[in-house]
């Protein structure tokens, strides 16, 4: 910890004089998108493009008044941020999170003709700057704040909740709801598929990673050709790996009748699998055996001339003091596979790549958004949950 | 007993250890001393068998080395190193304890265990027990060493340059405290030290090592007054020998008895070294101490006549 860290009043105090440039030019970047460019699109049905509409016309004068009212006060608090002026922005930023669905809500009454119910409502271009700037505030409050990355992942939640709430109940005509409506079974399947085939390729990557580490740590021979294999496949790209993995596969189920009842064919999960599992092998061991390697080897040497015996040095010295490192390779290639998951929807693996690849082959871009935006989230989720994680099981005195 | 006789230890074709004979009898204090890279720290190694020898015979209590199970060996071996190894994400007392709970103590005993040694080490339980080594100065994580070498009670204590990573002020506290711990405890102590003063202020047994041999071993009063040749001459100090010998001769053992004139007027307490009364003298302008007890009452007293007359009958007679 730095003295800085280690004395946090005065570093507040002192920055209470100055104006926080990141805040300042992120409201003011938000203020000028919500005036500049469309807040919501219109269309009359899902084929047609939509027409945008302004902030005057999406909101009408008293909406639009009040969001730009609330994205000002952001500039004006971190004009002399103090630690209150920081609380207010977080709270700030959370309640426009929070609104976003409800002026949606607003438009949907103001555009929409009851006489047209294939009408459907996009979300504009500002819409999604605004929501991405107001993220980047919430990570700048946050470290201002010393917060840890737990907190402002149950915030979001709690946002989430509120743009749940509201899609379920009063936003009929918001075209990303008409789309999962239109298959919300579906949607829930490739969820679950989705996981699935995140949750078994990461999971036997570690263990193959575990058990390749330590056989490179043991065979010095053995390690540079693991590591040449594995950064060669993953200059592969995804896709040219899918269709390598295609004839042989197809082969084997052809001719092994055991590996056909497995359900191993030219497509489908196998292939899917396998190219993730290659995919997130080289950050899993790569991150395993550094993690191993790392741990001081004067602490080693005093663990086997106290007499502990192979397996109680790697489990009770070796293994917790790599932990950290083990398991910030364990978020990367999670957070990478739920990524890669996409692309294996084109082998007919499933998952939410689905609703990416047929959006794209009907031109139906809300439909693109159903798949994309849960990855997203899913991966944002993942990477707060495993860090926090991390975070927790980081042995007392090594923090 | 630690018996070493014609041990070697090769690398491939470089020899670390060549031939080297010594014996450590029980209860004493051995200091392997030498340049870096001279094997001392290689002969070390071999006893608790971090590193197997190449050549001759490793006796400990009467069996060769070969016939124990390592592990079980070195639990029943002390070990210190340099840089305490000390586990980080261990508190100081489960670091203390593992050797005991390695051994299947019960919990109980290994907690009484660990107080006992805190205590002797100077360490308040309350206030160390729970910290972490990070949380530690140099010389608290090497008192946590020495008391976890020290936990399962072990007759034989292995250190490899213990002190060499502390300041001089703080190593001479832990040289002394060591010192005062091995009147009391009396292992069979290997001591490995580049540092020569270190060597001799704690020594019983002395060996100088030079590429892998030994050049000479004995008491260190012995090696002080004959050095077998220039390199074991220029080890301890050169022309400072002569104070380095006085610094290991107590003035109690060359006091004359009260004599009829007037007591000097500088005093010196008997358990003092015959350098601190030198030094004392040249301090004072004086030729005479007188020699006092722990009640600073007069015992005798100390020329410097004598001073120097004694240290040439030293020559003499310290020959083991």
């Amino acid at each position: 910890m730095s003295l800085m860290d280690a004395l946090p009043t005065p570093r507040l105090r002192w920055e209470g004089r100055h104006p926080n440039i990141v805040l300042l030019s992120l409201s003011l970047i938000m203020l000028i998108t919500f005036w500049a460019f469309d807040v919501v699109s219109m269309a009359p049905n899902r084929i047609v493009l939509g027409t945008g509409y302004g902030a005057l016309e999406a909101f009408g004068w008293p909406g639009a008044l009040l969001a730009t009212l609330l994205l000002s006060s952001i500039a004006i608090l971190a004009w002399q941020p103090s630690i209150r002026h920081y609380r207010a922005l977080l709270a700030a930023v959370l309640l426009l999170m929070a609104l976003m669905p409800v002026g949606l809500i607003a438009s949907s009454y103001l555009l929409i003709d009851p006489e047209l119910p294939q009408a459907r409502l996009g979300l504009g271009a500002a819409y999604w700057v605004v929501l991405f700037v107001l993220l980047l505030c919430l990570i700048e409050i946050r470290l201002r704040l010393h917060l840890s990355r737990l907190w402002p992942t149950l915030l979001l939640c709690g946002v989430a909740l509120v743009w749940w709430l509201c899609a379920a109940f009063w936003l009929d005509s918001l075209a990303l709801v008409q789309e999962f409506r239109a298959r919300d079974q579906q949607f829930l399947r490739a969820i679950g598929q989705h996981m699935a085939l995140v949750g078994i390729a990461v999971s036997s990557s570690v263990l193959v990673g575990l058990v390749l580490a330590m056989l490179m740590r043991r065979y010095a021979r053995l390690q540079k050709a693991a590591f040449s294999v594995l950064n060669f496949l993953q200059t592969i790209p995804s896709l040219a790996l899918f269709g390598l993995l295609l004839a042989p596969l197809a082969w084997l189920a052809e001719n092994v009748p055991f590996l056909d009842q497995l359900g191993v064919s030219g497509i489908g999960t196998t292939p899917a699998l396998i190219a993730l599992i290659a995919y997130s092998l080289l950050p899993m061991v790569r991150n395993t055996y550094i993690a191993l390697e790392e741990v001081s080897p004067n602490t080693l040497e005093a663990a086997k001339g106290m007499g502990m015996r192979a397996g109680q040095r790697f489990w009770q010295v070796r293994l917790p003091l790599a932990l950290p490192v083990l398991l910030e390779g364990v978020r990367i290639t999670t957070v990478q596979a739920i990524g890669l998951t996409a692309v294996a929807a084109l082998i007919g693996a499933g998952g939410l790549g689905t609703f990416i690849f047929q959006g794209l082959g009907q031109a139906a871009m809300d439909m693109v958004l159903l798949g994309a935006l849960p990855i997203l989230i899913l991966a944002l989720v993942v990477d707060a949950g495993l860090g926090a994680l991390a975070e927790a099981l980081r042995p007392e005195g090594t923090r | 007993m630690i018996e070493l006789s014609h041990v070697s230890k090769r690398f491939g074709d470089d020899i670390a250890v060549n031939d080297i004979s010594l014996r450590v009898p029980k209860g004493k204090f051995c200091a392997l001393v030498g340049t870096s890279g001279c094997g001392k720290s290689t002969t070390l190694r071999m006893i608790n068998r971090l590193i197997e020898h190449s050549e001759g015979d490793i006796i400990l209590d009467g069996q060769a080395i070969e016939a124990y199970d390592p592990v079980k060996l070195r639990r029943r071996i002390g070990y210190v190193i340099q840089h305490t190894g000390l586990f980080p994400h261990w508190n100081v007392a489960r670091n203390i304890g593992l050797v005991p709970r390695l051994l299947k103590w019960s919990a109980a005993d290994v907690q009484a265990r660990v107080e006992e040694l805190m205590a002797l080490l100077g360490l308040p339980v309350g206030e160390f027990a729970h910290k972490y080594p990070h949380q530690l100065s140099g010389g608290q994580a090497q008192r946590v060493g020495v008391a976890r070498a020290l936990a399962a009670d072990p007759d034989i204590m292995l250190m490899d340059e213990p002190f060499g990573a502390l300041d001089p002020i703080t190593r001479e506290k832990l040289q002394d405290e060591l010192a005062k711990l091995q009147a009391r405890l009396h292992k069979t102590v290997v001591f490995v030290t580049h540092d020569m003063d270190e060597a001799l202020k704690l020594a019983d047994h002395l060996v100088v090592m030079r590429e892998g041999r030994i050049v000479q071993q004995g008491s260190p009063l012995a090696l002080l007054q004959q050095p077998a040749d220039a390199f074991v001459e220029s080890m301890l100090g050169g022309l400072e020998r002569g104070l380095k010998q006085a610094a290991l001769t107590r003035v109690k053992d060359h006091m004359t008895s009260l004599g009829p004139t007037l007591p000097a007027h500088s005093r010196i307490p008997a358990v003092f070294t015959l350098r601190q009364a030198l030094s004392m003298m040249l301090r004072d302008h004086s030729d005479r101490l007188t020699v006092v007890d722990q009640h600073d009452v007069p015992i005798g007293e100390l020329s410097l006549r004598r001073l120097i007359k004694e240290a040439q009958l030293d020559k003499g007679s310290a020959h083991e």
